[in-house]
C-alpha cells in the first residue's frame, strides 16, 4: 500500500500532435497520493489534451504513464475505472429524474433476488456521504438540486468506485460563491482521506488556496512545477505567459487610436440573472474595444444583451446618440453585426451554400426584380465576400458545413462585411482556427476599424486581445474591473486584473 | 478545378423515365392509355397541391400528421356549405372560402400550440388529426354525402382544359407560387435557415417563431385546397375522405429529397415525389396489388429515405465537429 | 417523489371530475356493471400503455401499436383457420409477431436513427399492409372477418367471477410494469436514456439496447392486448385496432408521462387509461355520436400537453428566480 506522499500517477515525456501540429512536447506530470495538484496554462497550452491522454480519450504519440510505479496503458473509460481514476466533467452526467443514490450507483446497482436493493443502495450512499461529509441525502431527486450539489454527486460517483484520483476540470465554472466554498471544504476532506486530485482551473485564487503543487504548461511544455510555498500569483502569471512574449508585436504597428466621436454608449447595463451588473462604457468610431476576463466573467452575456439576443433588466444602449431597444432585427438595421462564440451551434446554416449564408442578413440590400431576389446580385455579393476575405474553396455553391473552421468563420464574418456596418461584435473569433486564417481575421478587423467600424472583441486569447484591441476592458464576476490602453498594457496586467489581483501595475514593470 | 458532370442533377428525371418505361413494359395494355395517364395526373395533382404547402412545415423542421383528416374535413366543409346554399354557384364560392378558412384556422391552432408552448409538432398534429376526424364524422353523421352539382363545383375536379384536368393547373399554379416564395424571396430563404440552424437564424434577425407559425398556416391552406379538389373529383365527401394522405404526402416529400430533419428540399423535388407516388400507386394497382397493401412499399420507402438522410446529416456534423474541436485544418495557401 | 405525486393527483382529479360529470348526466354510469365495463375497456389500453409508457420515458413514441395489434390478430387467425395446432401455439405465434414488430421498430429508431414518430408512422403503414396481405379471403378474394370461436380461446375474453380476465391481466401488467420500472436496472436505464442520452452514455449505458428493448416490451404488450381483444370479439378483421394507437399515448400523457422523456410511471398511465375508458363509456351511455370521442380526446390531449409545458416552464422559472435571489443574497 502506498503511503501519503508517494507518487500515484506519473506521466513521462508525453508527446502528442494533431495532424502534424505539436500540442504536447515532452510534458512531465506527476501526482502524489493525497495531494491536490493544480494544472494551469493559457488556452491552447495543452492542459485538456494532457488530461484526455491520461483518461484514455486520446492516445499519446510517445511517452509513458505509470500508475503506482507500474507502467500502464489507458485506452478507455473502463481502464480508468479499473485503476481508480475518475473524471468530473464540466458537462455533468447526472440524470435529473433519479435520486442521488440511483445516480451514484447507476449501472452498478446492488441487487437482491434480481431486483434493485434500494435499502442497501441508500445505506451505501449514506455511508459515503457521511464519510466525506457531503451536504446530500441519498433519496433526494436530483432535479430538485442545484448545480453545485449535482457536481458533488459526480464526485460521489467517482468515490463509490474506490477512485483514488479525481480529475476536476474547471469545477467552479458554474458554481455560486457559496457552492464553491462548500466544494473547497470537500476537496480538503478528500485530501485528508488520501484521495488525490488533479485540479484544472483558470482561477489563480482557487489554485492558491487549494493546491499542494502546481504544474504550469505553456505551449505544450512544462513551464514549471511549483510547491505550495512557491505558488505566488504574479510568478504563476509570468510562467503562464512566458518571459519571451513578443510584446512589441502588437504595438509596433502604429495604429491611430481613434479619438473620434463616440459611437456606442452603454450605460448601467444589468441583466436579470446577475451575470453582468451595472456595465457602462463607450466605444468610439474606428475603435477596436477588447473585452478580457476569465471564462464565466459575463463577457459573452454582455455582448449578447447589447446585440439584443438576451433581454437585460436595466440600463441603456445608445448608438450615435440614439437610444436603442435591442433585438437582433433592430440591431442589424441600426448597423450592428454579430459573430457568435459558438460558430457551429449559432454561426451559420451548415446545409446552405456560402452564397445563401452570406446573403442571409442582407436581403434588404440584395437587388430585386420585382418581388424576386436577383440571383445575379446575390451571386455578385457572395463573390465579393469570397474575394474580400479569401474564402476557400471559392465556390459559392459549396455548403458551409463542409468548409474548414477558418473558412466557416470567414463566411460568418463575411455576411456582415457586405453591409454598411457601424458596430461589429465578435466573440472568440479565432477559437479552433489555424494560424493562417487567424492572421487574416486580425487584418480584417484592423481594416474594418480603419474604415470607421467600431469593433467589440471578446477574446480569451491574451495575445490576440492585446494585438488587435486599441483599448481593453477587463471583466471579472460580471463587472468591468479595469481599463487598459494599448500602449501600456501587457498580458500579465490583463490576466492579473481578470484574476482580481490588485498588484497588476507592478507586474508590468 | 474542372467541373464534374453532376449526375445527381439528372437522377430524378432518369428515375421518372425509368418508372414510366418499366410500367409500360409490364402493363403495355393498361398503363400507357390516355385514361390511365389522366388518372395518374389526377391523383398526382392532389398530392402535389398538398405537398407544396406542407413543404414549408418540413423545411422549418416540423411535421403535420393531420394532413389526411384536415383534407377530409375541408372536403366535408365545402360540400356541406354548397348544400347549405342550395347547390348554387355562390355556394361553391362560399364553400371554397369556408374550406380554406378551416385549413388556415387549423394552421393557426397548430402554429400557436407548437410555437408558444414548445410542444412537439407530431403530438399536436396527431391530436388535432383526431379532432378533425371527429368533426368530419359529426358533420357527415358518418354517411357519404354526394354533391353532383352545380357545374362550377364539378368543374374544379373534372373539367379539362387543353386535355388536362383543372387540378393539374391548380397544382402548377400553387407549385409556382410556392417555388417562387421559397426560391426567390427572403422569406423562403429564412425558412431554410430556420430548419437548418434555428439559433443562427435567430442571431441573423430572423423571427423564427413567427415564420414557423406561418409555415403551419400554409400547410393548412394547401391541405384544404387538396380537400376541395378531392371533393370535386369524387363528387362526394365522407369522414374518411383523405384518410392516410399524411403518409402519401410525407412519402412524396422524402422521395423528392425534402429532409424531415428540416432545412433541405425544393418544390420541384416535392412535385417529383408526388409524381412518383402517383405512378407508384398506379403501378401497384395495375399489378393488382390492392391499395390496402401499398403501405408496405411506402413504409419501406420512408424508412430508407429518412435513414439515408439521417446518415448524411450525421456525416456532415461529424466532419464539421472534427474541424471545430481540434482546430486542425489544412493550409489553404 | 413529490412532483410525481402532485401530477398523479392532477390526473386523478381529472378522472374524478369526469366520473362525477357522467354520473350526474347518466344515473346508470356508476352502477357496478358499468364500472366493471369501464375497467374492461381500460384494460387493453392500459396493458399496451405499459409498453408505450416505457417508450415515452425514453423520449420516444410508438404510433404503430394499432396496426401491430391487427397484425398479431391476423397471424393468429391464419393459424386458427389453416392449422390444427392447439390454441397455445397460436398464442405463442401471436406473441412472437408482437415481439418482432417491436424489435423492428426499435431497430429503425435506434440503429437507423430515424425520428421516432416518422419511424413508427412508417411501420404503422407496413404492419397494416402486412395484415391485409395475410388477411383471410373468401373464394372471390374478398377479405373476410375470421371467426375464432374455440371455447378455450374465447374464455380469455370472459370473466372470472365479476371481473373480466383482461382486467386481471391489466392488474398483473401494471404491477409487473411498475416493478420493472422502479426496481430493475432496465427501468432505471429507461429514465436515464430519456433524461439525457449523453449523460447515460457517460455512465456506460448501452443506449441503443435500452431503446430497442423498450419497443420490444411494447410489442409484447401489444400482442397481449391483441389476444384479449380478439378473444372478446371472437374474431378478427384487417381493420382491428384502426386508430387505436391514439389511446395508449393519450393515456400516458394524461397520466403525466412527459413526452420529453425521463419522467412518468405506470401508475399514471393506469389513471390515464381509466380516464380514456370512462370518457368513451360516458359518451356512449349518453347516446352521443361516437365522433365526439375523437374530438374530446384530441382536445384533452392538446390541453394536457399544453398544461404540462406551461407547468414545466413555470417550475423552471421559479428555480431560476430562486437562483438569482441566492446570488443576490451572496452579493450583499
Amino acid at each position: 500500500m502506498s503511503e501519503k506522499g508517494e507518487t500515484i500517477l506519473e506521466a513521462k515525456e508525453i508527446f502528442k500532435a494533431f495532424s502534424g501540429v505539436p500540442v504536447l512536447q515532452g510534458v512531465h506530470f506527476d501526482v502524489r497520493k493525497g495531494e491536490v495538484h493544480a494544472l494551469m496554462g493559457e488556452n491552447g497550452a495543452g492542459k485538456s489534451t494532457l488530461i484526455k491522454i491520461i483518461t484514455g480519450v486520446y492516445s499519446k504519440d510517445r511517452g509513458s504513464i505509470f500508475w503506482e510505479g507500474k507502467e500502464v496503458e489507458i485506452n478507455s473509460y473502463k481502464d480508468c475505472q479499473r485503476l481508480g481514476i475518475a473524471c468530473i466533467y464540466q458537462e455533468l452526467s447526472v440524470i435529473p429524474p433519479l435520486t442521488v443514490a440511483q445516480n451514484v450507483y447507476l449501472g452498478r446497482e446492488p441487487k437482491k433476488g434480481g431486483l434493485i436493493d434500494y435499502k442497501k443502495m441508500n445505506e451505501m450512499t449514506a455511508e459515503l456521504i457521511a464519510r466525506y461529509d457531503f451536504p446530500l441525502k441519498p433519496e433526494t431527486i436530483v432535479a430538485n438540486l442545484g448545480i453545485g450539489q449535482r457536481q458533488l454527486i459526480e464526485i460521489l460517483k467517482g468515490l463509490s468506485c474506490n477512485s483514488r484520483l479525481l480529475i476536476m476540470d474547471e469545477p467552479t465554472a458554474s458554481l455560486s460563491g457559496k457552492e464553491a466554498e462548500s466544494l473547497f471544504s470537500i476537496i480538503n476532506t478528500l485530501r485528508k482521506n488520501g484521495v488525490s486530485i488533479i485540479y484544472i482551473s483558470h482561477r489563480l485564487e482557487e489554485v492558491y488556496r487549494l493546491a499542494d503543487r502546481l504544474t504550469v504548461l505553456r505551449d505544450g511544455k512544462n513551464a514549471a512545477v511549483l510547491d505550495q510555498a512557491d505558488i505566488q500569483p504574479l510568478r504563476v502569471i509570468e510562467l503562464m505567459i512566458g518571459k519571451t512574449v513578443d510584446e512589441s508585436a502588437g504595438s509596433s504597428k502604429q495604429m491611430r487610436v481613434s479619438k473620434n466621436e463616440v459611437r456606442l454608449d452603454v450605460r448601467g447595463l444589468t441583466d436579470e440573472t446577475g451575470r453582468f451588473r451595472d456595465i457602462s462604457f463607450t466605444a468610439h468610431k474606428g475603435e477596436i474595444l477588447g473585452f478580457g476576463g476569465l471564462i464565466g466573467a459575463g463577457r459573452t452575456e454582455l455582448v449578447r444583451a447589447i446585440y439584443g439576443i438576451d433581454k437585460f433588466k436595466s440600463g441603456e444602449v445608445y448608438l450615435d446618440g440614439k437610444k436603442l431597444n435591442p433585438s437582433p432585427k433592430r440591431s442589424i438595421k441600426a448597423g450592428f453585426g454579430f459573430v457568435p462564440e459558438d460558430r457551429r451551434q449559432q454561426g451559420f446554416i451548415p446545409l446552405l451554400s456560402i452564397e445563401k449564408n452570406v446573403a442571409l442578413t442582407n436581403y434588404d440590400i440584395v437587388k430585386r426584380n420585382g418581388a424576386a431576389i436577383s440571383d445575379a446580385s446575390e451571386l455578385a455579393m457572395c463573390k465579393e465576400a469570397i474575394k474580400k476575405i479569401d474564402i476557400r474553396p471559392a465556390d459559392p455553391e459549396k455548403a458551409v458545413g463542409l468548409l474548414s473552421g477558418g473558412n466557416q468563420q470567414k463566411v460568418v464574418l463575411g455576411k456582415w462585411l457586405m453591409r454598411d456596418l457601424k458596430v461589429l461584435i465578435i466573440d472568440e473569433p479565432t477559437a479552433g482556427i489555424d494560424v493562417g486564417a487567424k492572421n487574416e481575421i486580425y487584418e480584417l478587423l484592423e481594416s474594418l476599424a480603419k474604415q470607421g467600424v467600431t469593433v467589440l472583441l471578446v477574446s480569451s486569447d491574451l495575445q490576440e486581445l492585446i494585438r488587435v484591441s486599441h483599448r481593453i476592458l477587463v471583466m471579472r464576476k460580471g463587472s468591468i474591473v479595469k481599463e487598459f490602453d494599448k500602449e501600456t498594457v501587457t498580458q500579465a496586467m490583463v490576466l492579473a486584473a481578470a484574476q482580481g489581483l490588485e498588484e497588476s501595475k507592478e507586474a508590468a514593470s | 478545378m474542372k467541373k464534374k458532370i453532376q449526375w445527381g442533377k439528372f437522377s430524378k428525371p432518369m428515375i421518372l423515365v425509368a418508372f414510366v418505361i418499366i410500367l409500360t413494359i409490364l402493363r403495355p395494355d393498361s398503363f400507357p392509355t390516355l385514361g390511365n395517364i389522366s388518372n395518374v395526373l389526377w391523383s398526382v395533382s392532389v398530392y402535389g397541391i398538398m405537398v407544396c404547402g406542407t413543404i414549408f412545415v418540413f423545411l422549418v423542421g416540423g411535421i403535420d400528421l393531420s394532413i389526411g383528416s384536415l383534407c377530409g374535413l375541408s372536403a366535408v366543409v365545402i360540400v356541406k356549405t354548397i348544400h347549405a346554399f342550395g347547390d348554387t354557384e355562390g355556394g361553391v364560392a362560399a364553400g371554397i372560402m369556408a374550406a380554406l378558412l378551416v385549413g388556415a384556422l387549423a394552421g393557426v391552432i397548430h402554429g400557436f400550440v407548437i410555437t408558444k408552448f414548445k410542444v412537439p409538432a407530431f403530438l399536436v398534429t396527431f391530436a388535432t388529426s383526431s379532432i378533425f376526424l371527429g368533426l368530419s364524422m359529426v358533420l357527415t353523421n358518418n354517411k357519404i354525402i354526394s354533391c353532383l352539382g352545380p357545374d362550377l363545383f364539378t368543374a374544379i375536379g373534372m373539367m379539362k382544359i387543353l386535355g388536362f384536368p383543372i387540378p393539374i393547373y391548380v397544382m402548377l399554379i400553387i407549385a409556382i407560387v410556392s417555388w417562387f416564395v421559397l426560391r426567390k424571396t427572403p422569406f423562403g430563404r429564412y425558412m431554410y435557415a430556420i430548419g437548418g440552424n434555428p439559433a443562427a437564424a435567430r442571431l441573423s434577425g430572423i423571427n423564427d417563431t413567427g415564420l414557423t407559425f406561418l409555415a403551419y398556416i400554409f400547410s393548412g391552406i394547401s391541405t384544404a385546397l387538396g380537400g376541395i379538389v378531392l371533393a370535386s373529383m369524387t363528387q362526394q365527401c365522407m369522414a374518411s375522405t383523405g384518410s392516410g394522405y399524411e403518409t402519401e404526402v410525407i412519402t412524396a416529400a422524402v422521395i423528392g429529397g425534402v429532409s424531415l430533419l428540416g432545412g433541405e428540399g425544393t418544390v420541384p423535388g416535392a412535385i417529383f415525389g408526388a409524381v412518383i407516388i402517383g405512378l407508384l400507386n398506379n403501378g401497384l394497382n395495375l399489378m393488382s396489388v390492392p391499395s390496402t397493401e401499398h403501405g408496405l412499399v411506402k413504409g419501406i420507402v420512408i424508412i430508407a429515405a429518412v435513414a439515408f438522410d439521417a446518415l448524411q446529416h450525421q456525416d456532415q456534423a461529424k466532419k464539421g465537429f472534427s474541424f471545430f474541436s481540434f482546430g486542425k485544418s489544412k493550409k489553404t495557401a | 417523489m413529490k412532483q410525481t405525486t402532485v401530477r398523479h393527483l392532477i390526473s386523478l382529479g381529472m378522472l374524478l371530475v369526469l366520473i362525477v360529470m357522467f354520473s350526474i348526466l347518466s344515473p346508470y354510469f356508476l352502477s357496478p356493471d358499468n364500472l366493471l365495463e369501464v375497467a374492461r375497456d381500460a384494460s387493453v389500453v392500459g396493458i399496451i400503455g405499459v409498453g408505450v409508457t416505457y417508450v415515452i420515458i425514453t423520449a420516444g413514441i410508438d404510433l404503430s401499436t394499432g396496426s401491430a395489434m391487427a397484425l398479431v390478430g391476423m397471424t393468429m387467425a391464419n393459424i386458427y383457420a389453416y392449422t390444427v395446432w392447439p390454441i397455445w401455439i397460436m398464442l405463442v405465434f401471436g406473441i412472437l409477431v408482437g415481439l418482432l414488430a417491436g424489435l423492428f421498430n426499435g431497430f429503425v429508431v435506434a440503429r437507423l436513427h430515424l425520428p421516432e414518430f416518422i419511424a413508427t408512422l412508417a411501420t404503422m403503414g407496413i404492419y397494416r399492409a402486412l395484415t391485409y396481405a395475410i388477411a383471410i379471403r373468401d373464394a372471390g378474394g374478398v377479405i373476410q372477418s375470421q371467426a375464432m370461436t374455440d371455447s378455450g380461446f374465447t374464455a380469455l375474453g370472459g370473466a372470472a367471477g365479476p371481473v373480466y380476465l383482461v382486467t386481471i391481466a391489466l392488474i398483473a401488467a401494471i404491477v409487473i410494469g411498475q416493478i420493472v420500472l422502479k426496481y430493475t436496472r432496465f427501468g432505471t436505464n429507461l429514465y436515464a436514456v430519456g433524461a439525457s442520452q449523453k449523460a447515460a452514455a457517460l455512465s456506460g449505458i448501452n443506449i441503443a439496447k435500452v431503446r430497442i428493448l423498450a419497443y420490444v416490451v411494447t410489442g409484447f404488450c401489444v400482442a397481449v392486448g391483441a389476444i384479449f381483444t380478439t378473444a372478446r370479439l371472437q374474431s378478427t378483421t384487417a381493420l382491428l385496432g384502426d386508430g387505436f394507437e391514439f389511446d395508449p399515448i393519450a393515456a400516458a400523457v394524461v397520466g403525466g408521462v412527459a413526452l420529453s422523456g425521463g419522467s412518468g410511471d405506470i401508475v399514471g398511465t393506469l389513471i390515464g387509461a381509466l380516464f380514456m375508458a370512462a370518457l368513451d363509456n360516458g359518451v356512449l351511455k349518453l347516446h352521443m355520436n361516437t365522433a365526439y370521442q375523437y374530438i374530446i380526446k384530441g382536445i384533452i390531449l392538446i390541453l394536457v400537453v399544453m398544461f404540462d409545458a406551461w407547468y414545466k416552464g413555470r417550475m423552471e422559472k421559479a428555480a431560476q428566480e430562486k437562483g438569482v435571489k441566492e446570488a443576490a443574497a451572496e452579493n450583499e
